[in-house]
Protein backbone atom coordinates (compact mmCIF):
# COMPACT_ATOMS: atom_id res chain seq x y z
CA UNK A 1 0.00 0.00 0.00
CA UNK A 2 2.70 2.34 -1.11
CA UNK A 3 0.79 5.51 -1.94
CA UNK A 4 -1.62 5.52 0.97
CA UNK A 5 -1.72 8.46 3.32
CA UNK A 6 -1.58 7.70 7.02
CA UNK A 7 -5.07 7.51 8.49
CA UNK A 8 -6.39 5.62 11.49
CA UNK A 9 -9.73 5.03 9.78
CA UNK A 10 -9.86 1.31 8.97
CA UNK A 11 -12.50 1.78 6.26
CA UNK A 12 -10.29 4.36 4.58
CA UNK A 13 -7.36 1.96 4.69
CA UNK A 14 -9.48 -0.88 3.31
CA UNK A 15 -10.79 1.24 0.42
CA UNK A 16 -7.25 2.36 -0.38
CA UNK A 17 -5.96 -1.19 -0.40
CA UNK A 18 -8.67 -2.13 -2.92
CA UNK A 19 -7.95 0.92 -5.08
CA UNK A 20 -4.22 0.30 -5.00
CA UNK A 21 -4.60 -2.48 -7.57
CA UNK A 22 -5.92 0.08 -10.07
CA UNK A 23 -3.56 2.88 -9.11
CA UNK A 24 -1.27 2.43 -12.11
CA UNK A 25 0.16 5.93 -11.91
CA UNK A 26 1.05 5.63 -8.23
CA UNK A 27 -1.14 8.58 -7.24
CA UNK A 28 -1.01 9.39 -3.51
CA UNK A 29 -4.33 8.27 -2.08
CA UNK A 30 -6.00 10.76 0.24
CA UNK A 31 -9.59 11.48 1.22
CA UNK A 32 -9.59 14.17 -1.49
CA UNK A 33 -8.45 11.87 -4.33
CA UNK A 34 -11.03 11.95 -7.15
CA UNK A 35 -11.69 8.37 -8.24
CA UNK A 36 -12.28 9.07 -11.92
CA UNK A 37 -10.27 12.26 -12.54
CA UNK A 38 -7.16 11.42 -10.46
CA UNK A 39 -7.01 7.65 -10.72
CA UNK A 40 -8.30 7.60 -14.30
CA UNK A 41 -10.49 4.56 -13.68
CA UNK A 42 -13.82 4.30 -15.49
CA UNK A 43 -17.23 4.38 -13.85
CA UNK A 44 -17.73 0.63 -14.33
CA UNK A 45 -14.49 -0.15 -12.47
CA UNK A 46 -15.69 2.03 -9.60
CA UNK A 47 -18.87 -0.06 -9.44
CA UNK A 48 -16.81 -3.25 -9.38
CA UNK A 49 -14.64 -2.02 -6.50
CA UNK A 50 -17.79 -1.15 -4.61
CA UNK A 51 -18.92 -4.76 -4.98
CA UNK A 52 -15.73 -5.90 -3.21
CA UNK A 53 -16.41 -3.37 -0.47
CA UNK A 54 -20.00 -4.63 -0.13
CA UNK A 55 -18.85 -8.21 0.34
CA UNK A 56 -16.13 -7.17 2.75
CA UNK A 57 -18.53 -5.30 5.07
CA UNK A 58 -21.70 -7.29 4.28
CA UNK A 59 -23.57 -4.15 3.24
CA UNK A 60 -25.29 -3.05 0.03
CA UNK A 61 -24.35 0.30 -1.48
CA UNK A 62 -26.97 1.38 -4.02
CA UNK A 63 -25.86 2.46 -7.51
CA UNK A 64 -27.75 5.71 -6.86
CA UNK A 65 -25.38 6.50 -3.96
CA UNK A 66 -22.25 5.53 -5.90
CA UNK A 67 -23.11 7.81 -8.80
CA UNK A 68 -22.97 10.80 -6.45
CA UNK A 69 -19.57 9.85 -5.04
CA UNK A 70 -16.51 11.57 -6.46
CA UNK A 71 -13.72 11.22 -3.91
CA UNK A 72 -12.30 8.50 -1.69
CA UNK A 73 -13.46 10.47 1.34
CA UNK A 74 -17.05 10.53 0.11
CA UNK A 75 -16.92 6.78 -0.52
CA UNK A 76 -15.56 6.14 2.97
CA UNK A 77 -18.25 8.34 4.53
CA UNK A 78 -20.97 6.54 2.57
CA UNK A 79 -19.68 3.17 3.82
CA UNK A 80 -19.74 4.39 7.44
CA UNK A 81 -23.32 5.67 7.02
CA UNK A 82 -24.59 2.50 5.38
CA UNK A 83 -22.79 0.28 7.91
CA UNK A 84 -24.72 2.05 10.68
CA UNK A 85 -28.05 1.82 8.82
CA UNK A 86 -27.74 -1.82 7.86
CA UNK A 87 -26.23 -3.19 11.05
CA UNK B 1 -15.62 26.11 -19.77
CA UNK B 2 -17.30 24.36 -22.66
CA UNK B 3 -20.11 21.83 -22.99
CA UNK B 4 -17.75 19.67 -24.99
CA UNK B 5 -14.78 19.58 -22.64
CA UNK B 6 -15.87 16.34 -20.98
CA UNK B 7 -15.67 14.45 -24.29
CA UNK B 8 -12.12 15.40 -25.07
CA UNK B 9 -10.06 12.62 -23.52
CA UNK B 10 -12.29 9.89 -24.99
CA UNK B 11 -12.37 11.66 -28.34
CA UNK B 12 -8.58 11.94 -28.47
CA UNK B 13 -8.18 8.22 -27.74
CA UNK B 14 -10.80 7.30 -30.31
CA UNK B 15 -9.42 9.48 -33.11
CA UNK B 16 -5.86 8.32 -32.48
CA UNK B 17 -6.85 4.68 -32.98
CA UNK B 18 -8.90 5.56 -36.04
CA UNK B 19 -6.02 7.48 -37.55
CA UNK B 20 -3.72 4.48 -37.37
CA UNK B 21 -5.85 2.33 -39.63
CA UNK B 22 -8.00 4.81 -41.51
CA UNK B 23 -11.05 2.82 -40.48
CA UNK B 24 -13.69 3.56 -37.85
CA UNK B 25 -14.92 0.42 -36.06
CA UNK B 26 -17.86 2.36 -34.63
CA UNK B 27 -18.89 3.98 -37.88
CA UNK B 28 -18.84 1.21 -40.50
CA UNK B 29 -21.29 1.78 -43.32
CA UNK B 30 -22.82 -1.26 -44.96
CA UNK B 31 -22.98 0.30 -48.40
CA UNK B 32 -25.06 -2.46 -49.94
CA UNK B 33 -26.61 -5.52 -48.29
CA UNK B 34 -26.07 -8.71 -50.28
CA UNK B 35 -28.17 -10.91 -48.00
CA UNK B 36 -28.31 -11.74 -44.29
CA UNK B 37 -24.59 -12.56 -44.06
CA UNK B 38 -22.87 -10.39 -46.69
CA UNK B 39 -22.48 -6.67 -47.36
CA UNK B 40 -20.41 -4.35 -49.50
CA UNK B 41 -18.12 -2.14 -47.41
CA UNK B 42 -15.74 0.29 -49.14
CA UNK B 43 -16.18 -1.55 -52.44
CA UNK B 44 -15.39 -4.97 -50.96
CA UNK B 45 -17.71 -7.85 -50.11
CA UNK B 46 -17.53 -8.67 -46.40
CA UNK B 47 -18.88 -11.62 -44.39
CA UNK B 48 -21.03 -10.25 -41.57
CA UNK B 49 -20.11 -12.04 -38.36
CA UNK B 50 -20.90 -9.26 -35.93
CA UNK B 51 -24.68 -8.87 -36.09
CA UNK B 52 -27.57 -10.18 -33.99
CA UNK B 53 -29.19 -11.93 -36.93
CA UNK B 54 -29.03 -15.27 -35.12
CA UNK B 55 -31.64 -17.05 -37.22
CA UNK B 56 -30.78 -15.12 -40.38
CA UNK B 57 -34.39 -14.20 -41.16
CA UNK B 58 -33.86 -10.62 -42.37
CA UNK B 59 -34.29 -11.69 -46.01
CA UNK B 60 -36.67 -14.58 -45.42
CA UNK B 61 -39.31 -14.68 -48.19
CA UNK B 62 -42.43 -14.71 -46.01
CA UNK B 63 -41.13 -11.91 -43.75
CA UNK B 64 -40.22 -9.73 -46.74
CA UNK B 65 -43.61 -10.38 -48.38
CA UNK B 66 -45.49 -9.64 -45.15
CA UNK B 67 -43.60 -6.37 -44.68
CA UNK B 68 -44.33 -5.30 -48.28
CA UNK B 69 -48.03 -6.06 -47.93
CA UNK B 70 -48.19 -4.19 -44.61
CA UNK B 71 -46.68 -1.06 -46.17
CA UNK B 72 -49.14 -1.21 -49.05
CA UNK B 73 -52.15 -1.73 -46.79
CA UNK B 74 -51.27 0.28 -43.69
CA UNK B 75 -48.68 2.82 -44.80
CA UNK B 76 -45.05 3.52 -44.04
CA UNK B 77 -45.45 4.74 -40.46
CA UNK B 78 -48.06 5.08 -37.72
CA UNK B 79 -47.14 8.69 -36.82
CA UNK B 80 -48.29 8.20 -33.25
CA UNK B 81 -47.77 6.35 -29.99
CA UNK B 82 -49.41 3.14 -28.82
CA UNK B 83 -51.29 5.31 -26.33
CA UNK B 84 -52.86 7.49 -29.03
CA UNK B 85 -53.32 6.69 -32.74
CA UNK B 86 -50.43 4.21 -33.09
CA UNK B 87 -52.12 0.95 -32.10
CA UNK B 88 -53.29 -0.92 -35.20
CA UNK B 89 -54.97 -4.33 -35.29
CA UNK B 90 -51.58 -5.80 -36.24
CA UNK B 91 -49.92 -4.52 -33.04
CA UNK B 92 -52.62 -6.20 -30.96
CA UNK B 93 -52.41 -9.38 -33.01
CA UNK B 94 -48.63 -9.60 -32.54
CA UNK B 95 -49.08 -9.15 -28.78
CA UNK B 96 -51.47 -12.11 -28.76
CA UNK B 97 -49.16 -14.20 -30.96
CA UNK B 98 -46.14 -13.55 -28.74
CA UNK B 99 -48.14 -14.33 -25.59
CA UNK B 100 -49.44 -17.56 -27.17
CA UNK B 101 -45.96 -18.58 -28.32
CA UNK B 102 -44.59 -18.15 -24.79
CA UNK B 103 -47.68 -19.55 -23.10
CA UNK B 104 -48.21 -16.25 -21.23
CA UNK B 105 -51.47 -14.41 -20.69
CA UNK B 106 -50.37 -10.85 -21.44
CA UNK B 107 -47.96 -9.05 -23.72
CA UNK B 108 -47.19 -5.43 -24.59
CA UNK B 109 -45.30 -4.40 -27.73
CA UNK B 110 -42.87 -1.48 -27.48
CA UNK B 111 -41.02 0.39 -30.23
CA UNK B 112 -37.60 -1.13 -29.47
CA UNK B 113 -36.13 -3.74 -27.14
CA UNK B 114 -34.32 -0.94 -25.35
CA UNK B 115 -37.63 0.76 -24.65
CA UNK B 116 -39.26 -2.48 -23.50
CA UNK B 117 -36.77 -2.76 -20.63
CA UNK B 118 -36.67 0.97 -20.04
CA UNK B 119 -40.47 1.11 -20.00
CA UNK B 120 -41.06 -1.94 -17.84
CA UNK B 121 -38.43 -1.23 -15.16
CA UNK B 122 -39.11 2.50 -14.88
CA UNK B 123 -42.84 1.92 -14.47
CA UNK B 124 -42.66 -1.09 -12.13
CA UNK B 125 -40.23 0.20 -9.51
CA UNK B 126 -40.83 3.47 -7.74
CA UNK B 127 -38.83 5.27 -5.05
CA UNK B 128 -38.64 5.27 -2.13
CA UNK B 129 -40.40 2.01 -1.32
CA UNK B 130 -39.16 -0.30 -4.11
CA UNK B 131 -35.69 -1.73 -4.74
CA UNK B 132 -34.24 -3.06 -8.00
CA UNK B 133 -31.50 -5.70 -7.95
CA UNK B 134 -29.54 -6.10 -11.18
CA UNK B 135 -26.86 -8.43 -12.44
CA UNK B 136 -23.65 -6.40 -12.74
CA UNK B 137 -23.32 -7.21 -16.45
CA UNK B 138 -26.86 -6.20 -17.41
CA UNK B 139 -27.30 -4.23 -20.63
CA UNK B 140 -27.32 -0.42 -20.64
CA UNK B 141 -31.10 -0.35 -21.14
CA UNK B 142 -31.60 -2.10 -17.79
CA UNK B 143 -29.28 0.38 -16.06
CA UNK B 144 -31.11 3.22 -17.79
CA UNK B 145 -34.47 1.78 -16.75
CA UNK B 146 -33.28 1.81 -13.13
CA UNK B 147 -32.12 5.38 -13.46
CA UNK B 148 -35.37 6.51 -15.05
CA UNK B 149 -37.36 4.80 -12.29
CA UNK B 150 -35.29 6.55 -9.62
CA UNK B 151 -35.69 3.54 -7.31
CA UNK B 152 -32.79 2.32 -5.20
CA UNK B 153 -30.70 -0.02 -7.35
CA UNK B 154 -28.30 -2.66 -6.05
CA UNK B 155 -25.92 -4.65 -8.26
CA UNK B 156 -25.05 -8.27 -7.58
CA UNK B 157 -22.13 -10.25 -8.99
CA UNK B 158 -22.60 -11.45 -12.54
CA UNK B 159 -24.30 -14.84 -12.84
CA UNK B 160 -23.86 -15.41 -9.09
CA UNK B 161 -27.13 -16.50 -7.40
CA UNK B 162 -25.49 -16.48 -3.96
CA UNK B 163 -24.52 -12.84 -4.41
CA UNK B 164 -28.18 -12.02 -5.16
CA UNK B 165 -29.30 -14.06 -2.15
CA UNK B 166 -27.01 -12.05 0.15
CA UNK B 167 -28.29 -8.74 -1.16
CA UNK B 168 -31.94 -9.77 -0.86
CA UNK B 169 -31.30 -10.83 2.76
CA UNK B 170 -29.82 -7.41 3.57
CA UNK B 171 -32.94 -5.51 2.48
CA UNK B 172 -34.88 -3.94 5.32
CA UNK B 173 -38.51 -4.64 6.19
CA UNK B 174 -39.50 -1.20 4.88
CA UNK B 175 -38.88 -2.33 1.28
CA UNK B 176 -42.18 -3.01 -0.46
CA UNK B 177 -41.50 -4.16 -4.01
CA UNK B 178 -38.35 -6.04 -5.07
CA UNK B 179 -37.52 -6.43 -8.74
CA UNK B 180 -34.63 -8.68 -9.84
CA UNK B 181 -33.31 -8.06 -13.37
CA UNK B 182 -31.25 -10.63 -15.25
CA UNK B 183 -30.63 -11.65 -18.85
CA UNK B 184 -30.77 -15.05 -20.54
CA UNK B 185 -27.65 -14.89 -22.67
CA UNK B 186 -25.38 -11.87 -22.23
CA UNK B 187 -24.62 -10.04 -25.46
CA UNK B 188 -20.91 -9.33 -25.11
CA UNK B 189 -19.45 -12.65 -23.88
CA UNK B 190 -22.29 -14.98 -24.91
CA UNK B 191 -22.40 -16.47 -21.42
CA UNK B 192 -25.67 -17.82 -20.08
CA UNK B 193 -27.39 -17.15 -16.74
CA UNK B 194 -28.48 -19.88 -14.31
CA UNK B 195 -32.02 -18.56 -14.71
CA UNK B 196 -33.66 -21.40 -12.77
CA UNK B 197 -31.55 -20.72 -9.65
CA UNK B 198 -32.13 -16.97 -9.85
CA UNK B 199 -35.90 -17.42 -10.12
CA UNK B 200 -35.95 -19.76 -7.12
CA UNK B 201 -33.94 -17.38 -4.92
CA UNK B 202 -35.88 -14.28 -5.99
CA UNK B 203 -39.25 -15.87 -5.30
CA UNK B 204 -38.06 -17.23 -1.94
CA UNK B 205 -37.47 -13.60 -0.93
CA UNK B 206 -40.76 -12.38 -2.36
CA UNK B 207 -39.07 -10.61 -5.28
CA UNK B 208 -40.32 -10.41 -8.87
CA UNK B 209 -38.07 -11.50 -11.74
CA UNK B 210 -37.63 -9.53 -14.95
CA UNK B 211 -35.75 -11.67 -17.46
CA UNK B 212 -34.41 -10.15 -20.66
CA UNK B 213 -34.18 -12.84 -23.33
CA UNK B 214 -33.20 -10.39 -26.11
CA UNK B 215 -30.27 -12.52 -27.26
CA UNK B 216 -31.66 -15.92 -26.32
CA UNK B 217 -35.22 -15.76 -27.72
CA UNK B 218 -35.41 -18.12 -30.70
CA UNK B 219 -32.01 -19.52 -29.77
CA UNK B 220 -32.31 -21.44 -26.46
CA UNK B 221 -34.90 -23.97 -25.26
CA UNK B 222 -36.51 -26.82 -27.18
CA UNK B 223 -39.09 -24.46 -28.64
CA UNK B 224 -36.83 -21.40 -28.92
CA UNK B 225 -38.46 -19.71 -25.92
CA UNK B 226 -35.19 -18.79 -24.30
CA UNK B 227 -32.96 -19.82 -21.42
CA UNK B 228 -35.93 -19.94 -19.04
CA UNK B 229 -37.48 -22.64 -21.22
CA UNK B 230 -34.18 -24.54 -21.15
CA UNK B 231 -34.15 -24.27 -17.34
CA UNK B 232 -37.80 -25.36 -17.04
CA UNK B 233 -38.95 -22.08 -15.45
CA UNK B 234 -40.67 -20.42 -18.43
CA UNK B 235 -43.91 -20.04 -16.50
CA UNK B 236 -42.26 -18.76 -13.32
CA UNK B 237 -40.72 -15.62 -14.80
CA UNK B 238 -42.73 -12.55 -13.79
CA UNK B 239 -41.73 -10.28 -16.66
CA UNK B 240 -40.26 -11.73 -19.83
CA UNK B 241 -38.73 -9.04 -22.05
CA UNK B 242 -37.50 -9.41 -25.60
CA UNK B 243 -36.67 -7.64 -28.80
CA UNK B 244 -37.63 -7.93 -32.48
CA UNK B 245 -34.19 -6.80 -33.60
CA UNK B 246 -32.34 -10.08 -33.18
CA UNK B 247 -33.93 -13.46 -33.99
CA UNK B 248 -37.17 -11.75 -35.03
CA UNK B 249 -35.25 -9.84 -37.72
CA UNK B 250 -37.13 -6.54 -37.38
CA UNK B 251 -37.18 -3.72 -34.82
CA UNK B 252 -39.38 -3.43 -31.75
CA UNK B 253 -39.63 -5.02 -28.33
CA UNK B 254 -42.05 -6.64 -25.92
CA UNK B 255 -42.80 -7.50 -22.31
CA UNK B 256 -44.85 -10.61 -21.54
CA UNK B 257 -46.28 -11.63 -18.18
CA UNK B 258 -48.90 -13.75 -16.49
CA UNK B 259 -49.67 -10.88 -14.10
CA UNK B 260 -52.83 -9.13 -15.36
CA UNK B 261 -51.38 -5.93 -13.86
CA UNK B 262 -48.97 -5.79 -16.79
CA UNK B 263 -51.72 -3.82 -18.53
CA UNK B 264 -51.09 -0.92 -16.10
CA UNK B 265 -47.93 -0.19 -18.07
CA UNK B 266 -50.06 1.05 -20.96
CA UNK B 267 -50.94 4.17 -18.98
CA UNK B 268 -47.89 4.51 -16.75
CA UNK B 269 -44.82 3.64 -18.82
CA UNK B 270 -43.37 6.76 -20.38
CA UNK B 271 -41.23 4.92 -23.00
CA UNK B 272 -44.47 3.23 -24.15
CA UNK B 273 -46.65 6.33 -24.11
CA UNK B 274 -44.39 9.01 -25.50
CA UNK B 275 -42.86 7.52 -28.62
CA UNK B 276 -44.25 6.41 -31.97
CA UNK B 277 -45.30 2.77 -32.27
CA UNK B 278 -43.44 0.32 -34.52
CA UNK B 279 -44.25 0.75 -38.23
CA UNK B 280 -46.65 -1.70 -39.92
CA UNK B 281 -43.73 -3.23 -41.85
CA UNK B 282 -41.76 -3.86 -38.64
CA UNK B 283 -44.75 -5.52 -36.99
CA UNK B 284 -45.52 -7.66 -40.04
CA UNK B 285 -41.90 -8.82 -40.42
CA UNK B 286 -41.64 -9.72 -36.72
CA UNK B 287 -44.92 -11.65 -36.93
CA UNK B 288 -43.74 -13.61 -39.97
CA UNK B 289 -40.39 -14.37 -38.28
CA UNK B 290 -42.21 -15.56 -35.15
CA UNK B 291 -44.27 -17.90 -37.30
CA UNK B 292 -41.07 -19.25 -38.87
CA UNK B 293 -39.42 -19.73 -35.46
CA UNK B 294 -42.41 -21.68 -34.14
CA UNK B 295 -42.67 -23.92 -37.20
CA UNK B 296 -39.05 -24.55 -38.20
CA UNK B 297 -36.72 -25.95 -35.52
CA UNK B 298 -34.07 -26.64 -38.17
CA UNK B 299 -33.05 -22.96 -37.98
CA UNK B 300 -31.94 -23.42 -34.38
CA UNK B 301 -30.14 -26.66 -35.24
CA UNK B 302 -28.22 -24.94 -38.02
CA UNK B 303 -27.37 -22.01 -35.73
CA UNK B 304 -25.98 -24.29 -33.04
CA UNK B 305 -24.02 -26.39 -35.54
CA UNK B 306 -22.42 -23.19 -36.82
CA UNK B 307 -21.73 -21.94 -33.28
CA UNK B 308 -20.03 -25.20 -32.30
CA UNK B 309 -17.94 -25.26 -35.46
CA UNK B 310 -16.60 -21.73 -34.91
CA UNK B 311 -16.07 -22.22 -31.18
CA UNK B 312 -14.07 -25.40 -31.80
CA UNK B 313 -12.01 -23.77 -34.57
CA UNK B 314 -11.15 -20.72 -32.45
CA UNK B 315 -10.29 -22.88 -29.45
CA UNK B 316 -7.91 -24.86 -31.63
CA UNK B 317 -6.32 -21.66 -32.90
CA UNK B 318 -5.56 -20.77 -29.29
CA UNK B 319 -7.87 -17.79 -28.84
CA UNK B 320 -8.96 -17.08 -25.30
CA UNK B 321 -12.75 -17.31 -25.53
CA UNK B 322 -15.12 -15.72 -23.02
CA UNK B 323 -17.70 -18.52 -22.70
CA UNK B 324 -18.58 -22.04 -23.79
CA UNK B 325 -20.05 -22.45 -27.30
CA UNK B 326 -23.05 -20.19 -27.94
CA UNK B 327 -24.08 -18.00 -30.88
CA UNK B 328 -21.89 -15.22 -29.47
CA UNK B 329 -18.22 -16.13 -29.53
CA UNK B 330 -16.02 -13.45 -28.00
CA UNK B 331 -12.23 -13.62 -28.13
CA UNK B 332 -10.16 -11.71 -25.58
CA UNK B 333 -7.31 -9.54 -26.76
CA UNK B 334 -4.49 -8.11 -24.67
CA UNK B 335 -5.69 -4.49 -24.68
CA UNK B 336 -7.63 -1.83 -26.58
CA UNK B 337 -4.86 -1.20 -29.11
CA UNK B 338 -4.36 -4.86 -29.95
CA UNK B 339 -8.12 -5.41 -30.22
CA UNK B 340 -8.42 -2.44 -32.54
CA UNK B 341 -5.62 -3.68 -34.79
CA UNK B 342 -7.08 -7.20 -34.79
CA UNK B 343 -10.50 -5.85 -35.75
CA UNK B 344 -8.96 -3.96 -38.64
CA UNK B 345 -6.99 -7.05 -39.70
CA UNK B 346 -10.21 -9.06 -39.91
CA UNK B 347 -11.87 -6.34 -42.00
CA UNK B 348 -8.94 -6.48 -44.41
CA UNK B 349 -9.47 -10.22 -44.58
CA UNK B 350 -13.15 -9.83 -45.43
CA UNK B 351 -14.82 -10.36 -42.03
CA UNK B 352 -16.84 -7.89 -39.97
CA UNK B 353 -17.07 -8.57 -36.23
CA UNK B 354 -17.84 -6.22 -33.32
CA UNK B 355 -15.01 -4.50 -31.53
CA UNK B 356 -15.90 -4.03 -27.88
CA UNK B 357 -13.69 -2.16 -25.46
CA UNK B 358 -14.03 -0.82 -21.90
CA UNK B 359 -16.16 0.59 -20.36
CA UNK B 360 -18.66 -1.15 -22.66
CA UNK B 361 -17.38 -4.59 -21.68
CA UNK B 362 -17.32 -6.55 -18.41
CA UNK B 363 -14.10 -6.69 -16.36
CA UNK B 364 -12.44 -4.01 -18.52
CA UNK B 365 -11.67 -6.55 -21.25
CA UNK B 366 -11.09 -5.75 -24.92
CA UNK B 367 -12.80 -8.27 -27.15
CA UNK B 368 -13.72 -9.18 -30.68
CA UNK B 369 -17.35 -10.22 -30.51
CA UNK B 370 -18.37 -12.62 -33.24
CA UNK B 371 -21.92 -13.81 -33.70
CA UNK B 372 -22.95 -16.72 -35.86
CA UNK B 373 -26.16 -16.97 -37.82
CA UNK B 374 -28.23 -19.88 -39.05
CA UNK B 375 -27.88 -18.18 -42.44
CA UNK B 376 -24.08 -18.48 -42.47
CA UNK B 377 -23.17 -20.92 -45.23
CA UNK B 378 -20.21 -23.26 -44.90
CA UNK B 379 -18.43 -20.96 -47.32
CA UNK B 380 -19.12 -17.91 -45.08
CA UNK B 381 -17.66 -19.75 -42.13
CA UNK B 382 -14.63 -20.85 -44.17
CA UNK B 383 -13.87 -17.16 -44.79
CA UNK B 384 -14.25 -16.47 -41.05
CA UNK B 385 -12.00 -19.33 -39.98
CA UNK B 386 -9.28 -18.47 -42.49
CA UNK B 387 -9.32 -14.81 -41.41
CA UNK B 388 -8.97 -15.81 -37.75
CA UNK B 389 -6.22 -18.30 -38.67
CA UNK B 390 -4.27 -15.48 -40.33
CA UNK B 391 -4.98 -13.26 -37.31
CA UNK B 392 -3.67 -15.82 -34.86
CA UNK B 393 -0.46 -16.12 -36.91
CA UNK B 394 -0.10 -12.34 -37.01
CA UNK B 395 -0.61 -12.10 -33.24
CA UNK B 396 1.93 -14.80 -32.47
CA UNK B 397 4.49 -13.10 -34.74
CA UNK B 398 3.86 -9.86 -32.88
CA UNK B 399 4.71 -11.64 -29.61
CA UNK B 400 8.03 -12.91 -30.92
Amino acid sequence: MSGIQEDDDLVFRKVCSLLDALNDKGVKLTRETDLIADLEIDSVSVLDIVMDIEDNYDISIPVNTISEIKTIGELVDAIHTIKKEQS
Amino acid sequence: MSLFEKFQSTAAQYYALREETGRDPFGVSMDEMKGPTRAMVDGKEIVLAGTNNYLGLTFQDDAVAAAKTAVERSGTGTTGSRFANGTYAAHRQLERDLADFLGYKHCIVFSTGYQANLGAISALARPPEDVILIDADCHACIYDGCQLSGAETVRFRHNDPESLDKRLKRLGAEVKGKLVCIEGMYSMFGDVAPVGEFVEIAHRHGAYVLLDEAHSFGVFGDGGRGVCERDGVLQSVDFYTGTFSKSLASIGGFVASNHPELEYLRFSSRPYMFTASPSPANIAAAGAALEKISSDPSLRERLWDNAKRIHAAFTQLGFELCAPASPVIAAKLANREQAFMAWNFLMENGVYVNLAIPPGTPNATSILRLSVSAAHSDEDLDVVVSAYTALSEALSQEQR
